[in-house]
């Protein structure tokens, strides 16, 4: 493939236009546009298996068909984001099935187990809301046309995760007691871990390709803000905590941020501030579940390949 | 409608505007246009409709149910909402009204 003069598609990208093809691309876009595609796909492929855990414990026939629905979506959206990836010349069956786990580029949230129904319907209405956002953003101002209409669906798709989400911790809160105590816990520990999804605060985030390059219009800032002016309101509506307040027009975080996690645990200890290194050396070391759900989908692929 | 109008309108009519007010959790159309009412009774501050979905499978119908509760309760005359739940005859997109035909075309669903 030749690749396309730097002049061509400056002004291409200066004038707003679509990228089409490969043969538009230069190849620090063509990078940059692939290593998006697989943050979006792995993130929406580990959510399959990490849902699935938490399904298992519906409450009802209707609820345990919408969880399935919910999975189904995802691993849909993961086809999105793979497929556009083979047109880009990687080879889906690589990057799913012969990776290694800790290669994965999926948020860390999804490493620590998610085992109840209530743990569902709170990633429901926070991861999903978090992948609202970034995808949202994408669909909005993605400067790569076939990823920009193939995610028309997907939107439409995350807001009925959402829904399910904010119904059913509006239902758990409102039954109030130890249904209440329990919703209340699991956004103690999925809230801090949401936040922290967004990545580097912005004054820590010298350049973003990603921005020059329109594949995405907001900064992560800007994008943890728009989650937090959605989430916080709506918990505090629904009568549960969220360490955040509103402070001059934008959210304020009530603890030190970054700060350390116990995944084990499920626990935060807000007394104890770490660094954005610390942080990233826990992403990289993955959490408990990574290396359980890659195998998950990895092993009966080379069990059931047919050999020549 | 101004607040007189809206009064003096019959409650079935007002019904039939709020259902036509409730989409579908999962596709922009709304739930009359779908096709998904099969019928209604109005009489003495009840409501009955049959009800269906697309797919005995449907995702969505705890949302679709609660959702009908929650707006024709908040229709003034309304004291109860009682919802049966039928797959005779199954739906199909012939029940489709042009309007929401052409809603589901516009969205990419080929109808």
């Amino acid at each position: 493939m030749e690749p396309a003069n730097p002049g061509t598609f400056e002004a291409l990208l200066k004038r707003g236009e679509l990228i089409e093809s490969a043969s538009e691309m230069t190849p620090d876009y063509l990078r940059e546009l692939k290593h998006t595609l697989i943050v979006s796909g792995d993130t929406e492929l580990i959510s399959a298996p990490a849902y699935y855990l938490a399904a298992k414990k519906a409450p009802s026939v209707n609820a345990f068909m919408t969880g399935i629905a919910i999975i189904q979506d995802e691993l849909a959206h993961a086809h999105i984001a793979f497929h556009i990836l083979e047109e880009l010349g990687e080879s889906q069956e690589a990057l799913i099935f012969k990776r290694d786990p800790k290669a994965f580029r999926y948020p860390y949230a999804f490493d620590v187990p998610l085992e109840t129904w209530t743990e569902l319907v709170v990633a429901n209405a926070m991861y999903d809301q978090a992948g609202f956002c970034l995808l949202g953003d994408i669909h909005e101002q993605c400067s790569y046309g076939p990823w920009k209409r193939g995610l028309v669906k997907v939107m439409a798709e995350e807001n009925f995760h959402l829904r399910n989400g904010r119904n059913w911790s509006k239902r758990i809160s409102q039954a109030g007691g130890a249904a209440k105590e329990e919703l209340q816990r699991a956004v103690d520990w999925m809230f801090p871990l949401t936040v922290e999804w967004f990545g580097l605060p912005d004054n820590l985030k010298q350049h973003s390709a990603q921005l020059d390059y329109r594949l995405k219009g907001l900064t992560n800032d800007q994008l943890r803000q728009q989650w937090l002016s959605t989430v916080v309101p709506f918990m505090e509506s629904i009568g549960i905590q969220v360490p955040a307040h509103k402070e001059n027009g934008s959210y304020a975080l009530d603890y030190p941020f970054p700060c350390t996690f116990d995944a084990g645990e499920k626990r935060w200890d807000f007394k104890d501030p770490c660094t954005w290194d610390d942080v990233l050396a826990r992403w990289r070391a993955r959490g408990p579940r990574n290396a359980e759900m890659v195998a998950l989908f990895q092993e009966s692929f080379s069990k059931f390949q047919v050999r020549t | 409608m101004t607040p007189e109008a809206g009064v003096a309108a019959s409650l079935e009519a007002r019904v039939w505007a709020a259902l036509a007010e409730i989409n579908d959790p999962e596709m922009p159309v709304n739930l009359v246009d779908l096709g998904l009412i099969y019928g209604l009774e109005v009489g003495e501050g009840t409501v009955r409709l049959r009800l269906t979905f697309t797919a005995m499978g449907c995702p969505a119908s705890d949302m679709i149910v609660s959702d009908i509760r929650e707006r024709l309760l908040a229709e003034p005359g309304v004291g109860e909402v009682v919802i049966e739940v039928v797959w005779d005859p199954p739906w199909s997109s012939a029940r489709l009204t042009p309007g929401g035909r052409e809603a589901l075309q516009d969205w990419g669903l080929s109808v």
